[in-house]
């Protein structure tokens, strides 16, 4: 039995060193059991449809031999331990060529550090809290091999005020969970309204536990107070136990809030109560371009569903493995510093099924994490419940989003 | 605030107390035979309630759902009896305060392996729409919650009072030792008292998912609340829970609109703390008499 073991060890060493040798080696990691499981899961599939695509046309051609990419996949389990553990065992393996994934900021600032510090590349996606990019900003990292590819909570918080001053309100309610992303949801919140002129009048300020499913409380306080819109910050079922105590004492406003609202346990938790209520969204899964129907009908067809369990999430995997791909071309080398030097300043548009990413990152400056953060506000549009899916709320979204795909646009 | 906001307050936070009741009411059951309570009922009123959402995945109807439903909540409260609290009882010894937790702590790992991490959405037969009474807007589900608490422990209460078997669960909570010289089996009483234990969590589960979706995590919060409620009102009261339960509710819900939502938790802390240092029996509870 020993000799069988040593001998299984010794060939998997061998047959290991053979494999890097002439592939790309990628790292997918991220919940793909438990409560964050469908986007997890969602961007691991997202990420591996880019990869069986790029592996179908023969792989990247590095250095005149052509590469494919070859995934090794841990499941953190939303867990800050787990992932720590996960980034330690990615940072000490040989001829890793980059990581993509981490839906929880937590496993973020738990791992990347290991990753960092053995200067591994790694796209963050879809983790959205600020923390994970400004850890290195206050630590004033001077060369950082972490980028992220989604859009965070800074162009969120802006975008749900926005909306709310266009819809011409001039009295809200704030809710959120009281949880540190809830907590920094609102703290972003009051920040922006601050920033965007102090047009919103913040009539209520109103907190719940993971756990409380009756919200009425609350709701009156903020009926009573004239509220005209509910903005809201939180995590998981609370958010449909509000727009369906909503429902019960009769309050007819709209609910804006950050992307957890597009997520099943909200749409389908709050049924038709949940019909209106608005997110910020960086994909919504409506075939309105050739690109994108190609891309939803791939998911449909690969993984045998009629509907994406997060369609921001699979967009935004299958987006970062085109522009990690690109990078690997671009410095003709499976080196992960290489890839790094190389993804800080991308030469060729890459054609993703989210944009067009012209120059999505840039040298990284601990004065400004916008130099790694792929997205702004112009890759971002506001999505819609309707009748248990996400689409878009305005039509001028959709409409941009055709016109950029026949004349992409720098940004 | 007008008046009728305050009776809104009032009545939502009174319906979800009849809840907390319910499963505080699962705790005097067994503590009024045995002097143990099971410390895993949320686990109890969580597990049944995945159990009954199953059944209705795959294809019972609701009505004949909910007695399926009550008898594996049942079938559960014997095996916590069994594997947890018989063994403890017949040595004298307080084991089953750790064998309880251990064991709603594996029904926990157990329900995640399962079902998933996920809250899920309970089905339910009524309407969404809520109804208007006297200004006070009531969901169809809130009203079924009362009816529901109300028509299990009567049932109860009347089973304790007028069945033999009943009888002899009092004879048991009076005095397990004339009950035995008497020929009552008090071992089989106990194991009634989990049953019925069980059934109620079970029920309560059944009750409060439609409102609270399932998930895990669902008896956690619900049990602390309903332990609170139990020693205050005192841990071998009937009745007492029920009106307790509900004050507490709108004791919640007051507090959270007019102090502030981050106080929620506030009064079911401070009454318990009260009642611990003024009242250990409970404002319901009869001072017994230790005789040594």
């Amino acid at each position: 039995m020993k000799k069988v073991l040593i001998g299984a060890l010794v060939f998997g060493i061998i047959a290991t060193q053979a494999f890097a040798a002439d592939t790309i080696k990628i790292a997918i990691t991220g919940p793909f059991s438990g409560g964050s499981a469908p986007m997890g899961a969602s961007m691991r599939d997202g990420a591996k449809l880019a990869i069986a695509e790029i592996n179908a046309a023969g792989g990247i051609s590095v250095g005149g031999k052509k590469m494919k990419f070859d995934v090794i996949e841990r499941d953190d389990e939303a867990k800050n331990e787990r992932g720590a553990l996960i980034a330690q065992e990615l940072a000490s393996m040989n001829g890793l060529s980059g990581v993509i994934g981490t839906v929880n900021t937590g496993v973020c600032m738990a791992g990347d550090k290991h990753l960092q510090e053995k200067g591994i590349t790694k796209i963050i996606c879809p983790a959205a809290g600020s923390a994970s990019m400004t850890q290195w900003s206050k630590a004033g990292v001077k060369d950082l091999s972490i980028f992220r590819f989604a859009a965070h909570d800074g162009i969120q918080s802006a975008m749900v005020v926005e909306e709310a001053i266009n819809r011409k309100f001039t009295k809200v309610a704030l809710f959120y969970d009281s949880t540190n992303y809830g907590v920094s949801g609102r703290d972003d919140m009051l920040d922006q309204i601050k920033k965007q002129g102090n047009k919103l009048e913040v009539v209520a300020s109103e907190k719940w536990n993971i756990g409380d499913k009756d919200m009425t409380a609350q709701l009156l306080r903020a009926k009573s107070a004239g509220a005209q819109a509910i903005l809201i910050w939180g995590i998981g079922p609370e958010l449909a136990a509000v727009s369906n105590g909503m429902a019960k004492i009769g309050m007819k406003v709209p609910l804006i809030g950050g992307w957890p609202l597009s997520m099943s346990n909200y749409v389908e938790n709050a049924g038709k109560n949940g019909n209106g209520t608005l997110m910020p969204q960086t994909f919504i899964e409506e075939p309105i371009t050739p690109r994108i129907k190609a891309f939803i009908d791939a998911y449909h067809k690969a993984y045998n569903v009629k509907q994406i369990p997060s369609p921001v999430s699979a967009a935004q995997g299958y987006d970062a493995v085109y522009i990690f791909a690109a990078a690997v071309k671009q410095a003709q080398s499976t080196d992960t510093k290489k890839i790094k030097e190389a993804l800080e300043d991308l030469k060729e548009p890459v054609k993703g099924v989210i944009a067009t990413w012209v120059h999505p990152y840039s040298k990284w400056d601990p004065a400004n994490e916008e130099t790694h953060e792929a997205f702004r506000r112009e890759q971002t549009v506001m999505g819609m419940v309707k009748d248990g899916r996400v689409v878009f709320s305005s039509n001028a979204d959709r409409q941009r989003i055709i016109k950029d795909e026949t004349a992409p646009k720098g940004k | 605030m007008s008046a009728s906001g305050i009776a809104q307050l009032i009545v939502s936070g009174a319906l979800m107390g009849l809840v907390y009741a319910l499963v505080a009411y699962g705790f005097s059951l067994t503590y009024s035979t045995s002097k143990s309570i099971n410390f895993g009922q949320g686990v109890l009123v969580m597990f049944s309630a995945f159990c009954s959402l199953t059944l209705l995945n795959v294809g019972v109807p609701y009505w004949l759902m909910v007695p399926l439903g009550l008898g594996i909540g049942a079938l559960l409260g014997l095996f916590v009896e069994r594997a947890a609290v018989r063994l403890a009882l017949e040595q004298k010894s307080e084991g089953w305060i750790l064998l309880t937790i251990i064991l709603g702590l594996l029904g926990f790992s157990v329900a995640e392996n399962i079902w998933g991490r996920d809250d899920r959405p309970f089905p339910t037969p009524l309407p969404t729409e809520s109804v208007q009474i006297l200004g006070v807007s009531i969901s169809p589900m809130e009203i079924s919650v009362a009816v529901g608490v109300f028509a299990v422990m009567g049932l109860i209460e009347l089973f304790k009072r007028k069945a033999l078997l009943g009888k002899a669960f009092e004879a048991v909570s009076a005095d397990r030792d004339a009950a035995e010289l008497m020929g009552v089996s008090a071992t089989r009483t106990v194991m009634l008292s989990y049953a019925l234990s069980g059934g109620v969590a079970a029920m309560a589960g059944i009750l409060v998912s439609p409102i609270t979706t399932v998930g895990p995590t669902l008896g956690s919060v619900l049990v602390l609340k309903a332990f609170s409620v139990a020693v205050v009102a005192g841990l071998d009261s009937g009745f007492g829970v029920v009106l307790v339960g509900m004050c507490l509710g709108s004791l919640e819900s007051l507090t959270s609109f007019y102090v502030g939502s981050g106080w929620r938790e506030a009064p079911g802390l401070v009454l318990l703390i009260l009642a611990l240092a003024v009242r250990p029996t409970g404002v319901f509870g009869k001072a017994t008499i230790r005789k040594v």
